[in-house]
This record gives C-alpha cells, structure tokens and sequence, in this order.
C-alpha cells in the first residue's frame, strides 16, 4: 500500500468514526444544533465520497 | 461535578463538534491547526488536552509535536485519533501523553477519560488533604478516607461514624470540597435543637408562622441547594423529625414552617454519629428507611486512642508556624498510653494550654495535670478494653455493661466537675439513670 493510500484510508476512518459519533449524538440535539450538526454531517459525507472515489482511482 | 479546562486539538469541524458536545460541562477552547494549539498552550491554562495527530489533509502528523509542550505545561494528554498503529501508540507514550483512544466511540471514552482523570487529581491531592485538612499518618485511616473521597463528586449520600472530636466534620467539609458542587457546605447540629427549632432550622420558616417569627428565615436545606447539607448527629434527630426529613429527601421539596408554597432544593447530604446505626435502629431511635437514604457510603473513623502515629503528627500540625514545643520521654509516653476520651478536639485543647505554659518542654507533670482522663494500655482502649471483658467473663455480659456505664458517667461528672447538667447533655442520658447509678456507687446526689 502507498503512503498516499495509507493516508487516504485515515482520514475515511476518521471521517466515519467522526459521522458515526455525530450520528449518536444527534437525537440529543437541540433544533438550532440538529441544523449545524446535519449541515457537517453532509459534508462529512460528501468527504467520505469523494475519499472512496480517490481510493477506487489510486486502486 | 469538577469543571475543567479543556484544549481540543482537531482539525475536522465535525470531529470538534463532537467533542464539544462531550464536554459541555467543562471550559473547552478549540484549536484546529499545530500553530493554533501551540498558541493556545503558551496563552492559556488547562487541565487536559484531546489531541488528534494529523492535523490537515497530507499533515505530518504535527498533532504529536504538540503533546510534549502541553505536558509540560502540566496538560494531561490524551491522543483521540485514527491513526492507531502501535508505532503511533508508542511514539505518543514516549512523548508524554497519559492516554490513547482511537476515534469512534466519544459518548464512552471521553466519559470515561474525565472519571479516571477527576479521580487521578483527587489521588495526587490528597497527600496534601492528609498534611492540612485531614491530618493522619495511619495507613488504616488513609486508606478509608481516599476510599470515601472516590465518591465526593457523585451524588451518593455518605454516613461518618465515629466517636466525638475524631474529625467528622473535617472530613465531610474535604468531601464537599471535592464534590464539585458549586453551592455551599451548610452544616448542622442535630443534638443542639429541640425538635421544634430543629425544623424551624432545617426547613426555615416565614414571619408570624410561630411567636417570634418576626421575620421570615430561609431553612439549611434551601441554603444547601446545589451544595451539602451536613446532619451531625443524626441519631438525635426525634423520630416525628425524622420522617419529616425523609419525606423531604425523597421529595426534594419541602414546606417551611407556615408556607403553603413547597421550596425545592437539590442538595447532596453526608451524616454523621457517634452511636452505632444498626443499634439505634435496633432501638427503635433511627428510621430504618431514614438510615438507607443516609447511607450510600459509610466510613468509620477511629479514635485517636487506636491511631496513635497521628498524635505526634497531631502536635506538629498544631504548633506549625507557631510557638514549637518539646515533650520529654515520660510525656510522650504518657500521651501515647493516654486515652483521649475527647479525640483530636481533646489534643487540640491540651496543646493550646500546653503551647501557652511557661515551659516549652513539656514534662510528664504538665501532660498529667492537663489530660485527666485515664492513660491505659492499648489493649484496654476499645469500647470492651481487657478489663470490662475479664469482669464480663465473671460476672456476666448485663453487669459488666453495667459497670462500664457506671464508670464513664463518674468519670464524666468528675471532668465537668460534678455539674451534672452537663453530664446529662454529654452523655445523652436520663436524669433517673445519672441519679441511679450515683446512688449506687454512694456518692453525694
């Protein structure tokens, strides 16, 4: 495995463990913090995308 | 709960979110660069760091080159992170962080992160407790009261037992300390009421409720909100008051005296006696509900009799920063052989007399003239000393008990000096039992 690959693979696993969390957290949330925490959520997630499309690429 | 403060070291504003949501009880400030947290370091003052490693996409893991400046500066690190490999493990331990979780389960490890770090500052200062607050160099006693400290900052409700001057109060006051409770310590006296002023006290009251009520009070329970209500003998408390108190503490509300408006208050309670729970339960004198309200936590503290290493340590305490005093052999051995029926509260009187003596060495004279209770040997010091537990093998357990209560009330009259009174109210006992036993023994009623 590259270094590039390596690092691509941490920041999924951070991005996911981040989305994971936040997902827990998000019932607990107050409306004004749901909106905030769904907006980083989707950008979370939109980052998770675009690391698997640059993994395929990089395979 | 203790409020801490926090530096967050991550770059990814979900992952800071996250985090900020696990510490909203506490100061947290955020850094989401190397740069940032280094500033932060040097400007601000924290107790514990969060520290992720890679700080930015292609970063060289600069979050690790922050770690030895926080700890430095006395940060607790601890690295949360993805990049678990044991060469990262390793080189952040070597580095000084105290601890390394990987990301992904916040809601559990940060919990548990704040409880053993709460827990790791309690330890540490405790040496310190044990040198000023709580003075002891008996390891039994250490071991009880760090024990009891592991739960000043839950909401669990701690009974202190132990004989008079033994340092009940002390104890539960460093227990508030820790607690983190931002409200006050309001202590009480529960021997020191009639059953009337003690409500009056406890549950305050408002004007014209009762003559003399000129003016409406606010009772100790509503002044202990968000604090500790401290009970001291609780075992003196009527049993009518007793169930006023209960109800209260399952209510969390109460009327003061003359109200028809209930007052809330959320207060953490810690108790205290000299007698034996289970025996006044047994006597009918505790509520046994009461009793399990009251008694999450129980320690025991002993008599200063059976810690003796403390006596001396006692005596540099007292005289620390002022007039210092020697003890020739004979007082000190004295003063270890001696009883003290009136605890740490008794040392404390006799070093006061004793510093304010002519003498700085105190001699066997001086420690006999002011100590008036018996010396005896240690295996005679527990509450069934060799003595009372030969005669009850002799003469049977009931006159025995007999005797041993004969002597502590002759014993008691003679230190107040024959005021019986004050016997009476020391003792707690009736006025037909005082004159009883007097009149057996023989003496002059």
């Amino acid at each position: 495995m590259t270094t590039g690959t390596s690092k691509l693979l941490h920041d999924l696993r951070s991005k996911c463990s981040s989305l994971k969390s936040a997902a827990e957290l998000y019932k607990d949330c107050s409306a004004a913090e749901k909106k905030e925490m769904l907006a980083l959520m989707k950008a979370a997630a939109a980052d998770i995308a675009n690391l698997l499309a640059r993994i395929e690429t990089g395979a | 709960m203790v409020k801490f403060s926090i530096l967050v070291v991550e770059d990814d504003k979900l992952a800071q979110k996250v985090m900020a949501a696990q510490l909203t009880a506490h100061n947290v400030d955020l850094a989401g660069d190397f740069r940032t947290a280094m500033k932060k370091l040097e400007t601000g003052k924290y107790d514990l760091g969060f520290f992720d490693l890679m700080l930015g996409v292609d970063d060289d893991y600069s979050g690790l080159k922050v770690i030895p400046r926080a700890v430095e500066k006395g940060v607790y690190a601890v690295v949360v992170s993805s990049s678990d490999s044991d060469e990262m493990i390793g080189r952040a331990y070597e580095l000084g962080a105290g601890d390394f979780y990987a990301k992904g389960n916040e809601e559990r490890n940060v919990a548990d992160i704040l409880r053993k770090f709460a827990q790791q500052r309690k330890a540490a200062g405790a040496a310190d407790i044990f040198a000023g607050a709580f003075v002891t160099v008996d390891p039994e006693t250490k071991a009880a009261a760090l024990e009891a400290f592991k739960y000043a900052p839950t909401e669990l409700p701690i009974l202190v037992l132990g004989p008079s001057g033994t340092g009940k109060t002390s104890l539960a006051k460093i227990l508030h300390e820790h607690s983190g409770r931002a409200g006050a310590f309001v202590a009480i006296n529960c021997s020191a009421y009639s059953e009337d002023l003690l409500e009056a006290e406890l549950f305050g009251y408002k004007k014209g409720a009762f003559t003399g009520a000129a003016e409406s009070r606010k009772g100790r329970l509503l002044e202990a909100h968000r604090g500790t209500l401290f009970l001291d003998e609780i075992g003196a408390m009527s049993l009518n008051m007793q169930t006023k108190l209960l109800k209260a503490l399952e209510e969390r509300s109460f009327y003061p005296l003359g109200s028809e408006r209930p007052e809330r208050s959320d207060f953490r309670i810690i108790s205290a006696t000299l007698e034996d729970p289970q025996a006044l339960i047994a006597q009918g004198k505790l509520r046994f509900d009461l009793f399990h309200r009251i008694h999450g936590y129980t320690i025991t503290l002993k008599p200063l009799a059976r810690r003796k290493g403390d006596i001396f340590a006692l005596v540099r305490h007292f005289t620390k920063g002022g007039r210092r005093l020697a003890f020739t052999p004979e007082a000190r051995e004295f003063m270890e052989g001696y009883s003290w029926p009136g605890n740490v509260r008794e040392l404390k009187k006799f070093m006061d007399l004793a510093a304010s003596g002519p003498a700085g060495r105190v001699s066997l004279e001086t420690a006999r003239k002011h100590l008036k209770g018996v010396a005896q040997p240690a295996a005679a010091a527990g509450p069934a000393g060799g003595d009372t537990y030969a005669y009850a093998l002799a003469h049977g357990l009931e006159a025995a008990l007999e005797k041993l209560s004969a002597e502590i009330i002759q014993r008691n009259l003679r230190e107040n000096d024959g005021v019986k009174t004050r016997t009476l109210a020391d003792l707690k006992i009736s006025t037909r039992l005082l004159y009883a036993t007097l009149e057996k023994a023989g003496e002059k009623i």
